[in-house]
């Protein structure tokens, strides 16, 4: 008997997960207006595995690639979202995002020095410094149905830091390669043509599949499905082959939106499996941490949070007049970027068949990771409706 | 509060404004983006008025006081240069047209001004539903009674500029199978309508606006939504009826239309307005609303029946000497295209949608068309 009943535990402990975390989610919106992502990977942190809790260590399984979609559909709505021309009508947005992504990565690279991090792992650790991450911003955007410069800005310097953040890991691995075992070709392999390769992957599915959209025509309706659909195959297939859904995805919808065949309003989200796919990612992210590390490394991931915060916030508001705004959405704009854990454990997730533990090896990024997936969102969502670009009264 | 003293100003002088609507260049849908606009375009020297209007997607730029076509034109281009400008620092796309035609108006966000919350409060769902975008064009007048004598002289005419200007066919997603749908969206307001029948401003100030203003239901010309109003703080009737057209050029044309006909009014070339003109006055709006330029329209003098862009035709023949002496002949050049030819925007915006496969590309075609230097 008792058996059976650890059988049914651990066979329900996703759907239970999920629904514990929904109840969260409306109760800590609705009681605090916590984002509800916050109250999500509250909930999953709770749940894992090394705080006791019912969900299996979440690492590899088929959990794990649902988590990826759900990534990728994000993914490929903020890339969607990004207008390249603006940046050429705009210059001072590229000099922004290069500014903020490049200081952050070298105020972490000097901080997990003070802290005796050994070089690679304080590499990769101020590579992940750069990224803001997509998932957080765009959801709570969506929440809020803001709109104006602090949201359209916040997004696209998240998708471009991004791009910046895993660019940089790659050649940071492909360091790490060869100054191990690895031969020269491995090295080139794990970074240059890995970021290669799946970019263009991803480029190819956005010429694809407007093109196929096109040619059955009927847009309006089917683009939504169609658009998942392919997302789903495209993850699928770099997931295969060890590259990075992470920037096939972002560089689909990048194409796919300049291939102009254009998403309307009432899908964003790709709609309810959108948003059951990012309850999922954000309770599997918080359930992937130990709360010993978490703990051992909290010191440095604060120091690290601080000066993430600092450069981010002072590059934009520096730069804010020369952009086009004020002072006041310039700071907004870079406390908006705060949120950085769902990129971090998916991108870390992404290589752990390289061999690299950076999770467990470098205990901040656990802590790093649950104090900005409870908080980050919350920065978020308070800079926007800090800057007026939230409707007073609230959503849907 | 007294209705304000009417300040004459020079005969046939035209000042127009222009609600434009800012949208997002990703979805295309309306996109809250006055204010960021607004303090850009404060840092640079605005060439003209630019204000907020009631929701943070619109935004409403004035010209000065013109008399002449090429200099109206030329300072509406300068605007509209400046604005596009401004939009592309800020990724907001600017464009024309007399409703978005897709915007949910519940997701619209009341710009934050205590005019704009009392209106919000008082009409709750109407105000929000008002996102759509009109020009206004200032004739001035020489003194009050002949500002009233115009605005009632130009009842019958009324319907050539809702069909020269219609550009709203499509509303919420769908083709309303109107060419104006905006003006439908006027319409809901208690005060929206035709101003009553007085030419005299004294009887006009003591008989009407008096009583009104004793109601408690208006305290100033504002609270009026009246196709024509007078305007007395600036001296001028204010023509509403037109749809903020795709171009500047248009709404330049448009303007100049009108002050060509006041001209021809004030030459006393037609008979003085009556009362019984107002019979036929909503079924005329009415054909020009829902068929633009292939409306029917009834003459109310004489009671036949009348082509819309026939009669709009006849008008151009007879106001020529009258273009010729304002300097407008290009202008209404561009009139005798649209209603001989080419058709008003609302048959170029149907005309994208039947291209572009879908209500997305038809803004996408508004804010390119806004952007290009065009003839009309």
């Amino acid at each position: 008997m008792p058996e059976t009943i650890y059988t049914l535990f651990h066979e329900t402990a996703w759907p239970v997960a999920l629904a514990l975390a929904w109840v969260a989610g409306e109760l800590g919106h609705r009681w605090l207006a916590l984002p509800r992502i916050s109250s999500y990977g509250i909930v999953g942190f709770l749940m894992g595995s090394a705080q006791g809790g019912l969900l299996p260590d979440p690492n590899g399984g088929s959990v794990t690639f649902l988590a990826d979609v759900a990534f990728g559909l994000i993914l490929f709505e903020l890339g969607y979202r990004i207008n390249l021309r603006w940046v050429r009508a705009n210059p001072w947005l590229g000099v922004t995002s290069v500014l903020e992504a490049c200081g952050s990565f070298v105020a972490v690279f000097f901080i997990a020095h003070w802290f005796a991090v050994p070089l690679v792992p304080a590499l990769l650790l101020a590579a992940l410094a750069m990224s803001t991450s997509p998932a957080a911003v765009l959801r709570v955007a969506n929440e809020l149905h803001s709109s104006g410069q602090v949201t359209e800005r916040t997004l696209h310097l998240s998708a471009f830091n991004c791009v910046l953040a895993v660019i940089a890991f790659k050649i940071v691995m492909g360091y790490w390669v060869l100054s191990g075992a690895g031969s020269v070709f491995q090295a080139l392999w794990s970074s240059l043509v890995v970021l290669l390769v799946s970019a263009s992957l991803g480029a190819l599915f956005g010429v694809a599949v407007p093109a196929l959209l096109r040619a059955l025509g009927g847009m309006d309706r089917s683009a939504t499905v169609a658009f998942a659909v392919a997302v789903l195959v495209l993850t699928a297939f770099t997931h295969a082959l060890k590259f990075s859904p992470l920037l096939a995805t972002l560089a689909f919808g990048l194409v796919a939106r300049h291939r102009r065949v254009l998403l309307s309003q009432a899908q964003r989200n790709f709609g309810a499996l959108g948003d059951l796919l990012t309850m999922l990612l954000f309770v599997f992210v918080a359930a992937s941490l130990h709360w010993k590390n978490a703990i051992a490394g909290i010191e440095l991931a604060l120091a690290v949070i601080a000066a993430r915060m600092a450069v981010k916030v002072a590059v934009t508001t520096l730069l804010a007049r020369l952009g086009g705004i004020t002072w006041r959405k310039g700071f907004l704009t870079g406390l908006a970027l705060t949120p950085q854990s769902v990129f971090v454990i998916v991108l870390l997730e992404q290589s752990r068949h390289l061999g690299l533990d950076l999770l467990n090896e470098v205990a901040a990024i656990a802590a790093i990771v649950f104090v900005l997936e409870v908080v980050g969102p919350l920065v978020t969502q308070r800079a926007l409706i800090w800057a007026g670009e939230a409707p007073e009264d609230g959503e849907d | 509060m007294a209705l304000e003293p009417f300040k004459a100003s020079d005969a046939l002088t035209m000042g127009v404004e222009l609600e434009l609507q800012l949208v997002n260049p990703t979805d295309l849908d309306l996109s809250a983006s006055a204010m960021d606009m607004l303090h850009l375009l404060e840092r640079s020297r605005f060439p003209g008025d630019v204000k907020p209007e009631i929701t943070e997607s619109m935004i409403e730029i004035a010209t000065d006081v013109h008399t002449r076509h090429d200099q109206l034109l030329a300072q509406l281009r300068q605007m509209r240069d400046t604005l596009v400008a401004a939009g592309d620092r800020l990724n907001v796309g600017v464009c024309g047209g007399g409703t978005h035609p897709f915007q949910h108006w519940s997701h619209q966000r009341i710009f934050a001004r205590p005019r704009f919350k009392e209106l919000s409060a008082l009409y709750g769902y109407l105000a929000k539903q008002f996102t759509v975008f009109g020009q206004h064009v200032h004739i001035g007048c020489g003194s009050p009674d002949e500002g009233l004598f115009l605005l009632h002289a130009l009842n019958r005419y009324l319907p050539h500029f809702i069909a020269l200007s219609a550009s709203s066919p499509f509303s919420q997603g769908v083709d309303t199978l109107f060419d104006t749908a905006r003006l439908n969206s006027v319409f809901a307001f208690p005060l929206s309508g035709r101003a009553p029948f007085i030419l005299n401003w004294s009887a006009f100030e003591q008989d009407y606006f008096a009583k009104m203003e004793k109601t408690g239901v208006v305290k100033s010309m504002k609270d009026f939504y009246w196709d024509i109003r007078p305007k007395p703080e600036y001296g001028t009737i204010e023509l509403r009826v037109c749809d903020t057209p795709l171009t500047v050029e248009r709404a330049a044309a448009l303007a100049c239309y009108l002050q060509a006909l006041c001209r021809m009014l004030l030459a006393g070339e037609e008979p003085p307005p009556a009362a019984d003109d107002y019979l036929v006055y909503n079924y005329n709006r009415f054909q020009a609303c829902r068929f633009g330029l292939d409306g029917t329209i009834v003459q109310p003098r004489n009671n036949d029946n009348l082509w819309l862009r026939e009669d709009i035709l006849a008008t151009l023949r007879r106001l020529e000497p009258h273009a010729v002496a304002l300097g407008s002949e290009a202008a209404l050049e561009d009139i005798y295209r649209v209603a001989s030819a080419e058709g008003n925007h609302a048959s170029y915006l149907r005309m994208q949608y039947a291209d572009e496969g879908g209500i997305q590309g038809v803004v996408d075609a508004a804010v390119r068309r806004f952007r290009e230097r065009s003839d009309a």
